[in-house]
């Protein structure tokens, strides 16, 4: 009988991004269920910061996979998958954006409550949440070409390259266009905050 | 207030500095001029600022039954395709058999009257079912994804 319990083999490593790909491009039912569940926390974000309703986007996630995986084949697996689904999504709320006009929801049920990372300072907390809400509402009252690179550079981080990607834009163009939301952003910020008394 | 640079200073650098996007040599000149410019030091503290408030929003996501509640995924949508392509072929040689084992055996006009008849009303219910799916089908939920 062993007297001391073999060690707990370590858990397999989360399978990276492109082990899955290649393995859903291979045929695997499996890898291409564990991908898209992957992909619909992002298409769902994306979809919620473009409509800023969280029906439409669970709808607009819900296609944008499925178009994903109908389309898969004119996906190179080798390229990055973020921008491409980033790109679907973007279509999909297009299209739908084209059938009725879609009111954004009220902050409050789109936004996250941001308490518990820093008990300590509820006061400061609830301050930065003000003005995460702000910002938020800020950008939908920009037009939808500002909105969209916003969203892309400042919610998802992306880098200059995948934002041309999924806007189908030269990359030289990008940083300009960026800034530009930018500026109109601080000018909308502005005002509110004037507004306000901030200021 | 600072719509641009007094000094003619191209500001779309200034996101560019933000973001890491830039060469060394231009963001080193980014560097020495905000250094001497408060106007677009004050915008590009506005802009970092409006950059930090975005990347910790934290948005409502849908529980995991929000997610299942909503039409199956594609995998399980294209292995129940299959199933019911397979169910139909196997009730369509069923019947086939049937209707061929009635028509050469030795039953009366009558039996055979009623078992023609109600296949063929079970035909042209599948047909109309599988008429009504394809044109649900063809509706817009299915488009191509555009270039
Ligand atoms: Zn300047």
């Amino acid at each position: 009988m062993a007297l001391i319990e073999p060690p707990i083999p370590p858990a397999p490593p989360e399978p990276e991004e492109a082990v899955l790909l290649r393995a859903a491009f291979a045929g695997d039912a499996g890898a291409w269920e564990a991908l898209l569940r992957r992909c619909r926390r992002t298409a769902y974000l994306f979809a919620l910061q473009l409509t800023g309703d969280p029906d439409e986007a669970l709808d607009a996630a819900q296609e944008s996979l499925l178009r994903l995986f109908r389309h898969r084949g004119r996906f190179d697996p080798a390229r990055p998958l973020r921008p491409w689904l980033l790109k679907i999504v973007r279509n999909t709320v297009a299209d739908s954006r084209r059938r009725d006009a879609v009111r954004r929801r009220a902050a409050e049920t789109v936004l996250a409550a941001g308490g518990g990372r820093s008990p300590e300072d509820p006061h400061g907390e609830a301050e930065r949440q003000e003005t995460r809400r702000m910002v938020w509402e800020a950008l939908g009252e920009l037009d939808a070409a500002a909105r969209e690179i916003l969203i892309l550079r400042e919610y998802h981080d992306l880098p200059y390259r995948e934002i041309a990607e999924v806007l189908g834009i030269p990359v030289g163009t990008v940083m300009s266009r960026l800034h530009a939301a930018r500026a109109l952003m601080a000018r909308h910020l502005r005002r509110r905050m004037k507004g306000v008394g901030h200021a | 207030m600072h719509e641009s640079c007094p000094r003619g200073f191209d500001q779309a650098l200034l996101s560019g500095h933000l973001d890491g996007e830039l060469t060394q040599a231009a963001d080193q000149r980014v560097r020495l001029h905000l250094e001497e410019c408060p106007a677009c030091r004050a915008l590009f503290d506005q802009i970092r600022s409006v950059k930090e408030t975005a990347m910790s929003t934290q948005f409502n996501e849908p529980r995991e039954e929000q997610w299942t509640e909503r039409p199956a995924g594609p995998v399980s949508a294209a292995t129940r395709f299959t199933g019911w392509f397979l169910a139909i072929v196997w009730a369509l040689a069923l019947s086939g058999y049937a209707l061929w084992q009635v028509a050469t055996g030795p039953e009366g006009l009558a039996v055979k009257l009623l078992v023609f008849g109600g296949l063929t009303g079970v035909v042209l219910l599948g047909i109309s079912i599988l008429m009504d799916r394809l044109g649900e089908a063809r509706s817009d939920r299915y488009r191509e994804v555009k270039k």
